[in-house]
């Protein structure tokens, strides 16, 4: 016990030593320093390859539609972002964001799709990263098409209802492998999939709805974010108690011995002196 | 019988009960030895050409390679090993109900892992059924040999660096479920005092192993 509360006493020495200093570090270091934010770009217009430019820079060229590129690190701030046909001035862009605000220390998924009147837009969306349960998959299904709104089924029930452009469904479950189909919200007229989704345990599948109803070019495109596992919340194994003090009985014994000759001895004396 | 020698008696009987409680609080910690080598994952190189670009159709995880059977030969141990994950009921790791097998994590690393922590944990004993598969696991010292027993016959052999045990309420779970670091095989079991109103251990033994040279 003794040895065990010291060497926690060291560690917790060691832990304040490395806070102290990561804090002296941080203080030398200038006051805005924020973590980088991860931003992932995510092709969802069909039938158009482009070129993504980032503050004026080339990034990724010749952009395929359906293939996701990154994550980009990029520090906090505005940036202007511009998509134009492969090899195009970025004077003739086909669509241009000025001052799009990426925040410090985010997971960002900037994605290029259809909006619902069948434009073209670039939405971004923060990426939910938190720490999932042991077991746990995370399932994120975004509307990135020029559809009406759509409720997302897995294994035949809805779990996103009346899912707009635009906008996500999430939710939190045991990692497997699902079913999943779209369907008109509130219908049961199929206008994607079904399709298996293959949930991994401490990972986030991120799955885009894109292209367009009218045109029939409905598709999906999907992300993955892994390492957000947890570690089970403990090992039980054993409830029968056989192994209780396993290995430290000798001791034991030899400590009732010696209480055993104390009172034995103490007895004596007492006796002995009447 | 003299009251010196009485006293004598009673002097010795003292020191023997102390010396033998100081050691024993000491050794419990103390026969602990190792401490595993955890190496975070080297950082990639720093890739300043170009984007990385994947395909967006919908992945097909690749399935992790299950070992079927674990050795040690120092326990006389040779037991069967299920693909195990969580209790929905607890958040637990599902150790298999059954005494004579042990569980392998099956979201963690597997048995062909290049990085991370293959986790196995059996059963001490079980009110039921007896003795368990890991009764002795906390009596393997370090060198002892572990063979991991693949899905088509295959084995990897692990040698013994480490063996601790904590309290439950202060282990370190995340340390021995990374699923990156350097290779390594966890065995993880119950041990320390029970409780006999809660029937349950309060320590976990944990045996580190690393692929044998």
């Amino acid at each position: 016990m003794r040895n065990l509360s010291l060497r926690r006493a060291v560690t917790a020495g060691a832990v304040t030593i490395l806070a102290l200093g990561g804090a002296a570090a941080l203080g030398a270091g200038p006051a805005y320093a924020k973590a980088n934010s991860q931003v992932t770009v995510v092709h969802g217009i069909p039938g158009q390859a482009v070129d993504v430019y980032v503050n004026g820079k080339k990034t990724v060229p010749n952009f395929q539609p359906g293939k996701v590129a990154g994550p980009l690190s990029l520090p906090a701030g505005q940036y202007d972002i511009a998509l134009t046909k492969p090899g195009d001035a970025i004077g003739d862009a086909l669509l241009t964001v000025d001052d799009a605000e990426v925040p410090g220390g985010a997971n960002i998924s900037l994605v290029a799709h259809l909006n619902a009147e069948g434009q073209p837009a670039l939405t971004p969306f923060v990426n939910d990263t938190a720490k999932l349960a042991a077991g746990k998959a995370r399932l994120i299904v975004r509307h990135a098409a020029a559809a009406p709104a759509v409720d997302i089924r897995a294994g035949g029930k809805p779990v996103f209802e009346g899912v707009t452009n635009g906008k996500e469904g999430k939710a939190d479950l045991d990692a497997g492998t699902v079913s999943a189909d779209v369907v008109l919200a509130g219908s049961d007229t199929r206008v994607l999939g079904p399709a298996d989704l293959d949930l991994k345990e401490g990972t986030a599948t991120i799955v885009y709805a894109v292209g367009s109803a009218e045109a029939k070019s409905l598709d999906i495109v999907t992300q993955t974010i892994d390492g957000l596992h947890s570690a089970p919340g403990g090992v039980p194994s054993g409830d029968g108690g056989r192994a209780d003090g396993n290995g430290s009985l000798p001791w034991y014994g030899i400590g009732a011995v010696g209480i055993l000759l104390a009172l034995f001895g103490l007895t004596r004396l007492a006796t002995g002196r009447r | 019988m003299s009251s010196r020698l009485a006293a004598s008696v009673a002097a010795l009987g003292v020191a023997l009960a102390v010396t033998a409680g100081v050691v024993a609080c000491q050794s419990q910690p103390a026969a602990d030895f190792g401490a595993p080598a955890v190496t975070g994952p080297a950082s990639p190189a720093a890739s300043a050409v170009g984007v990385p670009v994947r395909d967006g159709r919908p992945p097909r995880t690749a399935t992790t390679e299950a070992p079927a059977r674990l050795r040690i030969p120092a326990l006389k141990l040779d037991a069967a090993v299920d693909a195990v994950g969580i209790d929905a009921a607890t958040g637990d790791f599902a150790v298999p109900p059954s005494v004579d097998r042990v569980g392998w994590y099956r979201y963690g690393p597997g048995f062909a892992a290049k990085a991370g922590s293959i986790v196995v944990a059996g059963h001490v004993d079980s009110a039921a059924e007896g003795k368990g598969a890991f009764f002795k696991l906390g009596a393997l010292n370090a060198g002892d040999e572990v063979t991991l027993v693949g899905p088509d016959g295959r084995e990897q052999a692990f040698e013994v660096i480490a063996r601790e045990r904590y309290r439950k309420t202060a282990i370190p779970l995340d340390k021995y479920f990374a699923r990156d670091g350097s290779p390594r095989l966890t065995l993880i079991t119950c041990g320390g005092p029970f409780d006999a109103k809660t029937r349950h251990y309060r320590d976990n033994v944990v045996v580190t192993a690393e692929p044998a040279p």
